[in-house]
């Protein structure tokens, strides 16, 4: 497991260092100089060169570049210009949000995703199953901010079950916490959870064909049995991939989530940056955002070698 | 989606005869899908003569629920939300029809180039896969950002998003026929890379991104719509379907009906589409 693990090391490096440039770069091809943005438009040379030294944007790109990691590295993500407030403090007031928001439709996008797929493969019924398979195209083509619109409508409106738009932290009070929470988590999630059932669907009905399955049924395993440890466990691999995949698109599409549903949280964060070009904030959210999906993928693949040791040892 | 059967006799490299995809509109799903299409597209691009006061009309009577004069109701500043709605797709289908064919064209070039230079056809390929690596907003967000909020933002975002999709479905039908032995024949006799590529490989992908190109459109107006409920679309008081949603959203309490009408646009002009690539997609296959 170590040795697997030491072998994937090499490429996250990379892959950290080349999003660290990127985020870095992208806000400052952007048009328009934020020391002239925070100074005012008439402000005295000297005046805009006080403002960016107070900015660290003194020097040339590279020295630039390089103090923002050697501070990266020791903990200090800067001040963001707009809010003048560090942004370590900005992110970590948001972060609690758009965590409980990520978790939580990745959990329902696995639990919705798994039953969708065990059922539509073990149904036998041809018309139920060809309603689930409508209903999971449905889904798989309905985008998050469309299913939250009409989430909203249908049980925040017409039948005011749940509220439509706000937060509370589920640490400071979970039974709320979670009315707040719940329709925003089930609509990032579904769309994504279509995509895991399809493909555990086809995984689970290829494996069905295998010989083993055959064997077990002929040893007499009982159908729950057969479905768990024979059916399921080697039908895991190309869900747990897609789990891996989709976690970037969750963090995505929390962006218009939290936009739908106000909720005050990272993605709100980095829309505002984006409008006020605050570079800081915005050079350590695309790097946190990389970084993540990077840390989900590497988790996705450790937990397919758990499961299959072919690819462990081949790895 | 399945790459169709392909032919490998010789066809004139641009088939002029659309009757091949006309076939598509013999079916029920294909006529409903062609007169919706047809009818959204004449309505918004009709818009300044059916309307002719434009979409900033203000009136005292603001989020109004709908009524026979006004269809969606009104919005916060008393504008009639249908007009406006009109005016938002408008926008959209500007977008789109302008976005789309030029995402089919760039991205069906970069998937064949392979046939000129293998090397840049597989670098090609790793940069689509670098594209797909982005979270579908986080890709708009980063253009955004260097573009600033607007149409070329938007158009750029959705070009690029577009790129993968028709660069991959090319490459799949430049790899499957390569090798082939009328294009071994082609090479033999000393017809050129860029010829081989134009004349014999492209009709081969012509089917498969008309197909992707229906498909497209629905993903490019959801594109649309999600940058511009985030606040990063269009800029007021210019309405596209997803900066009416932006707005609406804030007053969803007050007056929901406010919502309400560009979602039910949006999501005809979806289903409109899909069922276009669906009856698209069997006339392409049946051959």
């Amino acid at each position: 497991m170590l040795t697997f693990f030491l072998k994937k090391l090499p490429s996250v490096v990379m892959v950290a260092i080349a999003s660290s440039v990127i985020a870095f770069v992208l806000p400052r091809l952007a048009p328009g100089d934020p020391a002239v943005a925070l100074a005012g438009s008439d402000a005295s040379p000297e005046q805009l060169a006080a403002v960016r030294d107070q900015l660290g944007l003194n020097g040339s790109l590279y020295e630039q570049y390089f103090h923002w990691i050697w501070n990266l590295l020791h903990g200090d993500l800067g001040r963001s210009f707009a809010m003048r407030r560090p942004v370590a403090t900005l992110i970590s007031s948001r972060l609690e949000s758009t965590i409980e928001l990520a978790a939580l439709a990745l959990v329902l996008m696995i639990i919705i995703g798994f039953t969708l797929g065990i059922l539509s493969a073990t149904l036998r019924n041809q018309t139920t199953k060809a309603a689930l398979d409508v209903v999971n195209t449905i889904c798989l083509a309905t985008p998050p901010f469309l299913t939250g619109l009409l989430l909203i409508l249908l049980l925040g409106i017409a039948f005011p079950i749940l509220p439509v738009s706000g937060e509370m932290g589920l640490l400071r009070d979970p039974v709320k916490g979670l009315q707040y929470l719940i329709l925003p988590a089930f609509a990032l999630a579904l769309p994504q959870a279509a995509v895991v059932a399809r493909l555990l669907a086809t995984a689970i009905n290829s494996v069905r064909g295998e010989d083993f399955i055959d064997l077990a049924k002929a040893k007499g395993v009982p159908p729950g049995r057969l479905m768990r440890r024979h059916l399921l466990r080697n039908s895991l691999g190309p869900a747990i991939v897609a789990i891996g995949l989709r976690a970037g698109e969750l963090l995505g599409g929390a962006i218009v989530i939290e936009a739908i549903f106000a909720r005050n949280g990272l993605g709100q964060l980095a829309v505002s940056s984006v409008q006020n070009r605050d570079y800081l904030v915005l050079q350590a959210l695309i790097l946190g955002a990389v970084l993540i999906a990077v840390l989900i993928q590497l988790l996705s693949e450790i937990t397919i070698a758990a499961l299959d040791p072919r690819i462990r040892l081949e790895g | 989606m399945t790459v169709p059967q392909s032919k490998p006799m010789h066809r004139r490299w641009f088939n002029p005869s659309i009757a091949r995809y006309m076939e598509a509109f013999t079916t029920t799903r294909g006529i409903a899908a062609l007169t919706a299409i047809i009818l959204i597209s004449a309505l918004a691009f009709l818009a300044p003569v059916v309307f002719p006061g434009g979409y900033d009309v203000q009136s005292r009577e603001s989020l109004r629920a709908p009524s026979f004069l006004h269809f969606f109701g009104t919005d916060e500043l008393g504008r009639d939300l249908f007009v406006r709605s009109i005016y938002g797709l408008r926008s959209d289908l500007a977008l789109v029809y302008f976005a789309v064919p030029v995402s089919m064209v760039a991205g069906t070039l970069l998937g064949l180039i392979g046939a000129v230079s293998p090397r840049l056809g597989s670098f090609v390929q790793r940069c689509l896969d670098i594209i797909v690596g982005f979270p579908g907003l986080i890709l708009g967000i980063c253009v955004v950002l260097v573009l600033g909020a607007g149409w070329t933002a938007l158009l750029v975002v959705i070009v690029v998003s577009g790129l993968p999709g028709f660069g991959r479905l090319a490459r799949a039908t430049l790899l499957s026929q390569q090798q082939r032995e009328y294009v071994i024949a082609a090479r033999t006799l000393g017809v050129g890379k860029w010829q081989i590529m134009v004349r014999h490989i492209l009709p081969n992908a012509v089917d498969p991104i008309i197909v992707q190109g229906a498909v497209f459109v629905v993903s490019a107006i959801f594109i649309e719509a999600a940058l511009s409920i985030v606040g990063l679309g269009l800029q007021p008081p210019e309405p596209s379907l997803g900066t009416l949603l932006n707005n609406g959203i804030r007053y969803i309490s007050r007056a929901p009906t406010y919502v309400l009408g560009p979602t039910v646009i949006l999501i005809i002009v979806a289903l409109a589409f899909s069922m276009l690539a669906d009856a698209l997609n069997a006339t392409v296959n049946r051959k």
